[in-house]
């Protein structure tokens, strides 16, 4: 795709989705994350490695910035410059938002990475040639590129660990990029569980591995345009919108009460996840 | 009819269900006795298990001790991934980090693999027929009082075989251990409310105070409790619970605190005496013992001693009276003095003043079986086997489920004392250090090839017993299941009783089957029942409610803050973390890989200090700090968390392993060495947070691997990770 290709068809690139011509359907997966119920316990990053064949990198190669965690539980503290944070920590899980456009996709010279028609952004490894500017691209810092060829190398998966590696899922080799793909593979499973009885997913059919796992319930993932998913719900109830890049409660005089967000939304990524602010109490 | 001569009610002990408090059916024998079936473990490839096609069959998590339930994805023969079981009351479908694990300790390439015996400093791989013939040999001309089991906690068939095997030895010597473990508190709760464990309605209350609870964490059913605080967090009719964590060091728990209160180390009790004081000067009316009993504690001098504003003092009464009912919990953190006993106490009173008693804390059941209900471990029964050792009372020692070679401050001398017993086996999954000092190492299945039951102590709604069997064929053909070779050693004991058994599962199945009047219709088919039992991976019990009581005592003594020792002058806090407790999974890479959730450190071992008091002593991020205490030194990077009271520092427990396997061996310390030999006054329990410790940069700095960027948990005026105060939200509109 070259430069001049990429800027006279910006338009469109920008804009394949979301549009209202070309609506998702039946499927627009999303995500909604309570950041006042997550303990950042951790619990979803390894259920990620479990479920997607993440290798565990070892202390040296984390130390050089290779740890390949999809999702990562990141950690604030409040910055009033007080002596205790006593107001406890801020846990964000993290992973990729799936942007609806998204800006590692528009980078990619060879179009692995891309949109999916039911709102993911997929990575096709086959056909990634390791250039790595989608994780420079990327607003969320959240791709991994395979320094090194995990497979082989040694105390990766030794011997019998690799009978745990779940078979819906390639191994990576050396080179190429990956990230959090909203479990596609158990979403792919349920749809084709389905197709035979000739309908869609209802919600709750297809869990993602972390939202399956996580002990507080803060992760909610369903089809954002089935009105009777929880997920639609809660975008809803909070007037997050997929398609503004400023949501209409935001510009009220005095803000808002209602706790929904997406980061870094005025970059215009139209990120898919959707997280609800923590609520720390006034009265102590 | 059965044709021995064992008595009906020897045949229910040989069971497990001896002095059961509930009726059991009358003798009778089942096919696999009659020998008209035969035992066929359904692991066996079945018909419908198609290629490409994933079944999931449940199972209990045996990371920890909370008894989750499981429900394992197997394909093709092999164990993939672990699920919470959503039938579960403990789990409810969910799982934590920990139990994920599970697989990697199945799977793991360091596990031992047949039996080993001790030849020179080297093992030599023996068979088990010669190594139950050597124990047998051993255990000849020797009393049943020089002979020990020192095991983590026990429970289910594995603990009800365990009892009659050292029974059948003469021997009453079961010592139950953990390294890390609320026991104080049991004691106190005992005290307070007539039982050890009751249940926590964390959902229920409007107002949680934890005194260093980690029950998002690590503390008693993590999982359970996580769900509760998301309810809590939702609350009744849109009013959110709130959280205040009282503690020197911050948990996982204290940083998803509305309010985290830090305490100079060890005057939890004080603080909790005088809350209880506001609350009085706030109004609530109080008995005139109880009034009496925390006049001395006004907020001045409570404020004073512990370091917490009068305001916050205030404050918090004010909450308290206000939203009601609360729940008040106590962990590690007020648990760890040579007053332990004392902080519970004074802690359990302001529940009970509260009034919270009956509401958000109720009586858990009691287990019916008491063969099979869990004996739980404590720090004080490492004490008395390390004392018999060491006076040379011991001449055989087992060890299972434990690895005090490795958690014994070694100070006690342990490995030193071990060394005193003639003939020591260790039950094991890994070499580590106490496998290595074994004569006979007796290789383990793994939990996920197992057969088993699991009682769990802390019960939600009535008495779960947690079912485990097999999800795949074993890995390693010579190990054998911890039931397995308890069934074999008992037998060599007692053939009489125990051979209609052939294996473990034969003895569990009948165990069970023997029992369906009380889990199931007593006329319900076996074949149905059993197959049943094992679908569920669970069987529910209701079993009658312990009695709750409400005993208000108000003789507390605390003792004034400790003074600063001039020669160690911080209090050492040695943390236990969710993933590592106390290291016994050490060897599991996704443990060690999956960051610190406060720190964000991965592989290694860090000391938090204080930013303050490390700007004092001229220390940064990565200083290699040696931590010295009276009985030791370690060397740990230095880590600066806002998080910690600037009198103390603290170092997670777990890692630091000399043993183990690939990924535990040599990564990080281990504070356990260095701890002080200090015990709680009434428990004897060991005082985890008396050990004072000095500080001292070594010269030489590292960078720390950890996951937060160069940023270190800032966000810059960028909206991330955002937070609303209270009345700036309206949780009751939320769907
Ligand atoms: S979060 Fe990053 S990786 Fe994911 S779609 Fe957006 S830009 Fe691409
Ligand atoms: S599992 Fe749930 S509570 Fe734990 S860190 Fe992940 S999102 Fe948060
Ligand atoms: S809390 Fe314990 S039993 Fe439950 S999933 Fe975690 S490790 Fe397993």
């Amino acid at each position: 795709m070259s430069v001049s290709n990429l800027l006279e068809n910006w338009a469109e690139f920008r804009h394949t989705h979301p549009v209202d011509d070309v609506p998702h359907d039946p499927y627009k997966w999303a995500m909604s994350i309570d950041l006042d119920a997550c303990s950042g316990c951790n619990a979803c990053s390894i259920a990620c490695y479990a479920e997607n064949n993440i290798p565990v990198v070892g202390k040296d190669k984390f130390e050089h910035g290779q740890v390949m965690h999809w999702m990562r539980i990141e950690r604030y503290w409040p910055e009033d410059g007080r002596e205790f944070p006593d107001q406890g920590a801020t846990f964000l899980p993290m992973m990729c938002q799936q942007c609806e456009a998204a800006p590692c996709e528009t980078v990619c010279p060879v179009g692995a990475t891309n949109h999916t028609a039911d709102g993911l952004n997929s990575q096709i490894y086959n056909r990634c040639v390791g250039s790595r500017y989608c994780s420079a691209n990327c607003p969320f810092k959240v791709r991994y590129f395979n320094w090194y060829d995990y497979p082989t190398t040694e105390n990766v998966w030794p011997a019998e660990m690799t009978q745990q590696l779940n078979p819906d899922i390639t191994l990576r080799g050396k080179g190429v990029m990956e990230k959090c793909t909203f479990c596609v593979q158990r979403i792919r499973a349920g749809e084709r569980a389905v197709k035979n009885e000739g309908r869609i997913l209802r919600d709750g059919e297809v869990q993602t591995a972390c939202q399956q796992v996580c002990p507080t319930g803060a992760i909610t993932f369903g089809n954002l345009v089935d009105p009777e998913s929880k997920v639609h719900q809660k975008w809803k109830a909070q007037q997050v919108e997929l398609t503004a890049d400023e949501q209409e409660k935001d510009k009220e005089e005095g803000g808002t009460d209602l706790r929904g967000y997406r980061i870094l939304e005025e970059l215009r990524p139209y990120p898919s996840v959707m997280y609800m602010e923590r609520v720390r109490e006034s009265a102590i | 009819m059965i044709d021995n001569n064992f008595d009906r009610r020897d045949f229910l002990k040989v069971l497990g269900w001896g002095g059961a408090a509930v009726a059991l059916s009358g003798c009778g024998n089942t096919s696999v006795e009659d020998g008209k079936e035969t035992v066929v473990s359904y692991v066996e490839a079945a018909e419908y298990v198609a290629p490409g096609i994933s079944v999931y069959f449940n199972s209990t998590c045996a990371q920890c001790d909370a008894g989750c339930s499981i429900s394992g994805r197997v394909r093709e023969g092999r164990v993939l991934k672990l699920e919470g079981n959503p039938d579960s009351v403990i789990n409810r479908g969910k799982m934590c980090g920990l139990g994920q694990a599970g697989v990697q300790h199945h799977y793991n390439p360091d596990r031992v693999r047949e039996p080993l015996l001790r030849s020179g400093d080297r093992g030599e791989a023996i068979t088990w027929d010669k190594a139950y013939a050597l124990i047998a040999e051993k255990l000849n001309g020797v009393s049943g009082d020089q002979i020990d089991f020192l095991t983590g906690t026990v429970s289910g068939h594995t603990k009800a075989l365990l009892g009659n095997y050292l029974e059948s030895l003469g021997s009453k010597n079961h010592f139950v251990y953990e390294a890390v473990s609320p026991a104080v508190q049991r004691a106190a709760n005992m005290k307070s409310y007539g039982m050890e464990m009751p249940r926590f309605n964390i959902n229920k209350a409007k107002v949680v105070l934890s005194f260093g609870a980690d029950f998002l964490g690590a503390w008693v059913s993590p999982v359970h409790f996580s769900q509760q605080y998301a309810e809590f967090r939702k609350g009744v009719d849109g009013q959110r619970g709130v959280l205040v964590q009282v503690e020197s060091k911050m948990t996982l728990t204290g940083a998803n605190a509305d309010r985290w209160l830090v305490v100079r180390p060890g005057t939890e009790g004080i603080l909790a005496m005088g809350v209880i004081n506001a609350l009085g000067v706030a109004g609530l009316s109080l008995s005139a013992d109880v009034a009496a009993a925390v006049k001395p504690y006004d907020k001045e001098r409570v404020s004073k001693d512990t370091g917490v504003s009068t305001e916050s003092l205030v404050k918090l009464a004010a909450l308290l009276k206000d939203r009601t009912p609360s729940l008040v919990l106590l962990g590690s953190a007020a648990e760890g003095y040579a007053h332990g006993s004392q902080n519970a106490a004074a802690i359990n009173l302001l529940n009970q003043v509260l009034g919270n008693v009956g509401k958000t804390l109720e009586a858990s059941a009691a287990v019916p079986f008491p063969q099979i209900a869990p004996t739980i471990g404590n720090t004080a029964a490492l004490r008395m086997v390390n004392n018999r050792l060491a006076d040379g009372q011991i001449k055989v020692l087992f060890t299972y489920g434990t690895n005090p070679v490795f958690t014994a401050p070694s100070e006690m001398k342990f490995k030193e004392n071990l060394g005193k017993a003639n003939f020591r086996v260790a039950f094991a999954h890994y070499l580590d250090e106490t496998a290595l000092q074994a004569d006979l190492v007796l290789p383990l299945d793994s939990a996920l090839e197992d057969w088993g039951t699991l009682v769990a102590e802390y019960q939600p709604e009535g008495v779960q017993i947690s079912v485990q069997q097999p999800l795949m064929e074993k890995l390693h053909p010579e190990t054998r299941g911890m039931g397995e070779i308890l069934l074999s050693l008992v037998k060599q004991r007692q053939p009489e009783s125990y051979k209609a058994f052939d294996d473990y599962y034969a003895y569990l199945r009948t165990a069970m089957l023997k029992n369906k009047s009380e889990f199931a219709n007593s006329a319900m088919d076996d074949d149905v029942f059993w197959n049943g039992v094992l679908s569920a991976g669970i069987i529910n019990v209701g079993g009658n409610l312990n009695k709750l009581s409400s005993k208000l005592s108000t003789n507390i003594q605390l003792p004034a803050p400790a003074e600063q020792d001039a020669k160690y002058p911080f209090t050492l806090i040695p943390s236990v973390t969710a993933n590592l407790r106390d290291g016994r999974h050490a060897n599991q890479p996704w443990l060690q890989e999956s960051p610190d959730p406060l720190t964000t450190i991965v592989w290694d071992s860090w000391v938090e200090i204080h930013p303050k008091k490390a700007a004092e002593l001229g220390i940064v991020e990565g200083d290699i700090i040696a931590i010295e205490s009276k009985n030791g030194t370690i060397n740990a990077q230095a880590y600066l968390f806002p998080g910690i009271h600037p009198d103390a520092v603290s170092i997670p427990l777990g890692r630091g392993h000399e043993a183990m396997g690939r990924y535990a061996k040599g990564y990080g310390v281990n504070p356990f060495q260095i701890l002080d030999r200090v015990f709680d006054g009434e428990t004897g329990e060991l005082a985890m947070h008396e050990t004072k410790v000095k500080l001292s940069k070594v010269g030489k700095r590292v960078i720390v691997v950890k996951d937060e960027g160069f940023a270190g948990g800032a966000q810059h005026g960028k909206k991330i990770a955002m937070t609303k105060s209270s009345d700036q939200v309206d949780l009751s509109e939320e769907v």
